[in-house]
């Protein structure tokens, strides 16, 4: 088991500059979950970690060991591709024990330490196929399985869900996380699905355009966005975000929709963002009108997309809505749980 | 007329061009084995001619000297060129159509300069070597017994080799690059790589085009022919080159066609056996 920490890592291209930058220390046995929309440099982090690709700038050390000039394999990491990469020509006992035998381990060691990842992975009944003889899932599990039989120090994860449907990418999350909770190895996971990075990370990276935009706990990402690009990636359906102004303590649109913003008199009067969370407004017989524009049962809730204040917004509503689209519906907003941001900055402001 | 035959009217003219550019001459070969110069019957007698000559037994064991060395280090050769021009370097383009040269130079004409290369007196192989002391004196490569074969096979090897490399090569490069990660983070060396990933990935390029080999090998007169002719004292006389000569130098086409006949025979055997060997290995092609 080990840590990994990465300190001022940058990757260039050429002259095309990717990561400007990325600071992230991980503990030892954490799991770890680097988010952000495409693009941003989330797999790019990943391979430099293992090695894959070489760092331009910065130190990345694992378990105390600065690994930059390393090749993969001394590294002591194992990966999990999104394609699986796993080999076609081999079985699947022969594609998890490939890296003990490379390693030069005895034969009945080998059979062993497959066989105890097999058993955990529930691939008893597989170890002879190939492949491209198994379904998808089965597939991620053996890509899984080549991972731990090294028993390494970290294990990366590049979006490894990815090609299997909804329902399978649930059930393998959970699964991916029972046995973060048994081996205890550190992890790194990368995704671009905001739900897998709440659901299964101790804390998560998002990044966006090749830097860091906040580090945390789900639940702190969630409750405490550190910028409007947190607050709109974090959370599903998005925060809505709402230009206005502040003064005396009462939040202001443009069109002159104005709510009182509890505790927020200390910033003056001033130009902001206010961010509200969709479950956080309400049915309220008093509150603002707001014109239905689109209503979406879900069975359990109720999500209502609405023009209030000359913005787009959605609510989410225990409640089932019966409105028509056209219809007026009061609302009020929650609004000691609203967010305020620097709408120069996008930073939050804090009380 | 119903559908079938009308179909059948549409095709007939295709099928009849096929048949006398194909069943034609192979049924005229069949005949002619089995009859004299005056186109009489005479059973099996051309087979037991043609077996009793001296010249067949060595012919056939040229031949599976010529075909088996040539095809072994052709393939050897050809992966590995098409390994090393699969990795990353400067130049890499220019190298590619470089190797690409000797499968694309007529093969009279490469005879032809290696005949002159190989000459006695006047070649540049033993200019060289015998100027750098490598050996003492000029050798006869081609008037030489034991050289003379050796020196067809390396021929031989040089012209097919790139086609080797180019099919390996096409077969490397459709490999995804997620399972040479794979392997690297699993530990594995270059010459892991080349045996665990590039090797199994390509088998079924190399069977196919293996078989490919043999079939052309079995076929192949041009090289010999221009430089030796079969000799010296039938050394590579091998059993094309010896139909060739029974047909038109000594101008006995039963005999010709006898011969024909059981290398047909012959050849068919090895290649049915060799389909048949890599049918039966357990099923592991992508
Ligand atoms: N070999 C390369 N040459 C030039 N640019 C590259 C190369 N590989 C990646 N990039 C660029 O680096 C950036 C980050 O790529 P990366 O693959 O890390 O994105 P990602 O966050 O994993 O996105 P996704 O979620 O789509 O997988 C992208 O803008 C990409 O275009
Ligand atoms: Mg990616």
């Amino acid at each position: 088991m080990g840590s990994v920490n990465i300190a001022q890592a940058r990757k260039s291209y050429g002259a095309l500059e990717v990561l400007h930058g990325v600071s992230v220390n991980i503990a030892n046995g954490e799991f770890v979950v680097l988010v952000g929309p495409s693009g941003c440099g989330k797999s790019t982090l990943l391979r430099m970690i293992a090695g894959l690709e070489a760092i331009s700038g910065g130190e990345i050390a694992i378990d105390g060991k600065v690994v930059n000039t390393l090749a993969p394999k001394e590294r002591d990491i194992a990966m999990v591709f999104q394609s699986y990469a796993l080999y076609p020509h081999m079985t699947v006992e022969a594609n998890m024990g490939f890296s003990l035998r490379l390693g030069g381990a005895p034969k009945d060691a080998i059979k062993a330490r497959v066989a105890e990842a097999a058993k955990m992975l529930g691939l008893e009944d597989y170890l002879k196929r190939y492949p491209r003889h198994l379904s998808g899932g089965q597939r991620q599990r053996v890509a899984m399985g080549r991972a731990m039989v090294r028993k390494p120090k970290v294990f990366l994860f590049d979006e490894p869900l990815s090609n299997l449907d909804a329902k399978l990418r649930v059930q393998m999350r959970s699964e991916i996380k029972r046995n973060h909770q048994r081996l205890k190895t550190t992890t790194v996971y990368v995704t671009h699905d905001q739900i897998e990075a709440m659901t299964m990370a101790d804390r998560i990276v998002v990044m966006n355009g090749g830097v860091v935009e906040q580090v945390g706990s789900p639940l702190e990402l969630y409750d405490r966005p550190a910028n409007l690009f947190v607050a709109g990636f974090i959370g599903s359906p998005s925060m809505n975000i709402l230009s206005g102004r502040l003064e005396n303590g009462t939040f202001m649109t443009a069109d002159g929709t104005a709510f009182a913003v509890p505790g927020m008199a200390s910033f003056g009067n001033r130009d902001v963002r206010l961010g509200i969370r969709p479950e956080h407004l309400c049915l309220d017989p008093n509150g603002l009108r707001a014109e239905i524009v689109t209503v979406e049962p879900t069975g359990s809730e109720t999500q209502v997309m609405m023009r209030l204040g000359g913005h787009d917004v959605v609510g989410v509503f225990r409640e089932r809505v019966v409105n028509a689209p056209g219809e007026m519906l009061p609302v009020s907003i929650d609004a000691e749980r609203a967010h305020i941001f620097d709408p120069q900055t996008g930073k939050r402001l804090e009380a | 007329m119903d559908r079938n035959s009308t179909g059948l009217v549409f095709v007939l003219p295709a099928l009849i061009v096929l048949a006398m550019l194909v069943a034609y001459p192979v049924a005229y070969t069949g005949l002619l084995s089995v009859t004299d110069r005056q186109g009489a019957f005479v059973g099996l007698d051309n087979f037991s001619a043609v077996l009793g000559a001296r010249a067949t037994p060595q012919a056939f064991w040229n031949t599976l000297w010529f075909v088996g060395g040539s095809i072994v280090f052709q393939v050897v050769f050809g992966t590995a060129a098409a390994i090393l021009l699969n990795q990353n370097f400067i130049g890499r383009g220019i190298v590619r159509s470089i190797t690409l040269l000797p499968w694309v130079v007529p093969g009279i004409v490469a005879a032809t300069t290696w005949a002159w290369m190989f000459h006695t007196e006047f070649g540049i192989i033993n200019y060289m070597m015998t100027g750098a002391g490598v050996i003492p004196e000029p050798i006869g490569w081609l008037t030489n017994g034991s050289t003379v074969m050796p020196v067809l096979i390396a021929i031989n090897v040089w012209k097919l080799f790139p086609f080797v490399a180019i099919m390996v090569l096409a077969g490397l490069q459709s490999i995804p690059n997620d399972l040479y990660e794979a392997a690297r983070v699993d530990g594995a060396n270059f010459w892991q790589e080349v045996f665990h990933i590039m090797l199994p990935q390509v088998r079924s390029v190399i069977v196919a085009v293996t078989l490919l080999l043999v079939i052309w090998g079995l076929n192949s007169i041009t090289i010999i022919y221009a430089i030796t002719r079969g000799g010296p004292a039938n050394r590579t006389l091998i059993t094309p080159i010896q139909i060739f000569r029974l047909a038109f130098e000594s101008t006995n086409f039963n005999q010709a066609a006898a011969l024909s006949v059981m290398f047909f025979a012959v050849a068919l055997v090895i290649v049915i056996i060799y389909i048949k060997a890599l049918a039966s290995t357990p099923g592991e092609v992508k």
